[in-house]
């Protein structure tokens, strides 16, 4: 898709669960590969993360997270249009994880409720889908929950959260810009390998081993081919946002912050470098809250700015990337939204 | 034009090694023990943001020594 533009799509607010659990990089790592993680963190900026426990999924997060908004909006559940889930942490493979939160949420029958399959790239695309629907005059309120439960033990870059943003149908609201982006050539670059159709379960699979940490790992990990990555972001998001800003005719001196997926502290300070952004207009959320896939745009979001985006007028630039490939920007003013500060469940 | 002296130094200041390490041209990557995919890594991103050169991963692959990384200037 080229870029876009939808009107009389209002941002009416926005919450953010985090686990109350923190897990520390370097202390919590193994003895024999801390000197390790020490040059680790020190290079993807991520020193503590957010997991969840055992019994905790992304819904319950997510859940946390609607109720509050909904709450502090004084939003009547009855006049919820669509209910949109963007995750792949999904409360089981089949049905929709929205459906489910439907009746959670004791919204109504009339909801539209189903999931979308992104992960990084996500919150853009999650805005632009409620957004179509009530700029088209389709519907006039609309949540999208984004989120997942990606991290792990294991591995020092994911962390978990639920988010949920509020969109409704407001004539006077200023208009929402997007360039959205995929290139399926690149969907090897991160990928579960196991459990589709392509390679269904099989007991070979999850045979383990143990590796350098100690940590047990079988076939149906998460392959993330980090050099692919690295390469991806730093070559297409900062031209994508060049091209954003000239189809809108505006200047970076307009943007008042820059939210850029969190992915890690090398990736992210190369992209706001090609870009020539300043610190203070880019914040990032990777040394507490670790890369919370499509999360992280409401994660920074809200831990950085919800005193800020909830008093007067401000304009944000909101950039995902990753798995798919896919990568997304969106310009959107947020005008006294609902703004709770983070919530720990 | 950087000179492989000053090409060691700044690929030494990006990846970041933990135990200090002596390089020469004709080291071997295979021998340093850090030299990982986070090493990959930085050296991708140096050679973008300070040499204005675009790499990727397989091209990283295909070198043996420092000398060979240097080369990848052009």
């Amino acid at each position: 898709m080229s870029q876009c533009t939808l009107r009389n799509v209002r941002f009416a607010g926005m919450a953010t669960c985090v686990p109350k659990r923190v897990f520390h990089n370097i202390d919590d790592a193994p003895p024999q590969i801390r000197s390790e993680r020490e040059r680790l963190a020190r290079n993807i900026g991520i020193y503590t993360r957010r997991l969840c426990p055992e019994w905790q999924t992304f819904s319950d997060l997510a859940f946390e997270a609607t109720e509050k908004l909904l709450a502090e909006l004084k939003w009547n559940k009855a006049d919820v249009d669509a209910l949109i889930v963007v995750t792949q942490s999904p409360d089981y493979p089949i049905p929709a994880t929205a459906i489910i939160l439907q009746d959670r949420l004791q919204l109504p029958q009339t909801t539209i409720a189903f999931d979308v399959n992104l992960g990084c790239s996500g919150y853009p695309f999650g805005l632009h889908l409620v957004g179509s629907m009530i700029a088209a005059g389709a519907i006039k309120k609309g949540l999208v929950l984004v989120g997942d439960r990606s991290g792990d033990e294991r591995d020092p870059l994911f962390s978990d959260a639920g988010t949920a943003t509020a969109l409704e149908f407001d004539a006077n609201a200023p208009p929402m810009h997007f360039d959205l982006n995929s290139d399926g050539s690149g969907y090897r670059a991160i990928i579960l390998p196991v459990g589709g159709h392509r390679e269904p379960v099989h007991m070979s699979h999850l045979i383990q081993h143990r590796d350098e940490g100690g940590y047990w790992r079988c076939s149906m990990d998460l392959i993330l081919d980090g050099p692919a990555v690295l390469s991806f972001s730093t070559q297409r998001v900062p031209p994508a946002v060049e091209d954003l800003l000239n189809h809108v005719g505006m200047s970076k001196d307009e943007i008042d912050y820059f939210i850029f997926h969190q992915a890690n502290r090398m990736i992210n300070e190369t992209i706001r470098k090609k870009l020539k952004l300043p610190e203070e207009k880019v914040p990032s959320t990777l040394r507490d809250l670790g890369n919370t896939s499509g999360a992280s745009l409401p994660v920074t979001m809200t831990a950085r700015l919800h005193e800020i985006l909830s008093q007067g007028k401000h304009r944000l630039l909101l950039c995902g990337f990753g798995i798919g490939l896919s990568w997304g920007s969106a310009i959107v003013d947020v005008d006294t939204a609902v703004f709770p500060a983070l919530i720990e469940a | 034009m950087v000179t492989i002296e000053q090409f060691i130094e700044q690929f030494l200041a990006a990846v970041d090694f933990q135990d200090q390490v002596e390089l020469k041209p004709d080291t071997k990557l295979a021998d340093l023990p850090e030299w990982d995919s986070l090493s990959a890594l930085a050296t991708i991103v140096l050679f973008d943001t300070e040499y204005g050169k675009v790499i990727v991963g397989p091209d990283l692959e295909k070198c043996g020594t420092v000398s060979d990384l240097y080369a990848l200037m052009g």
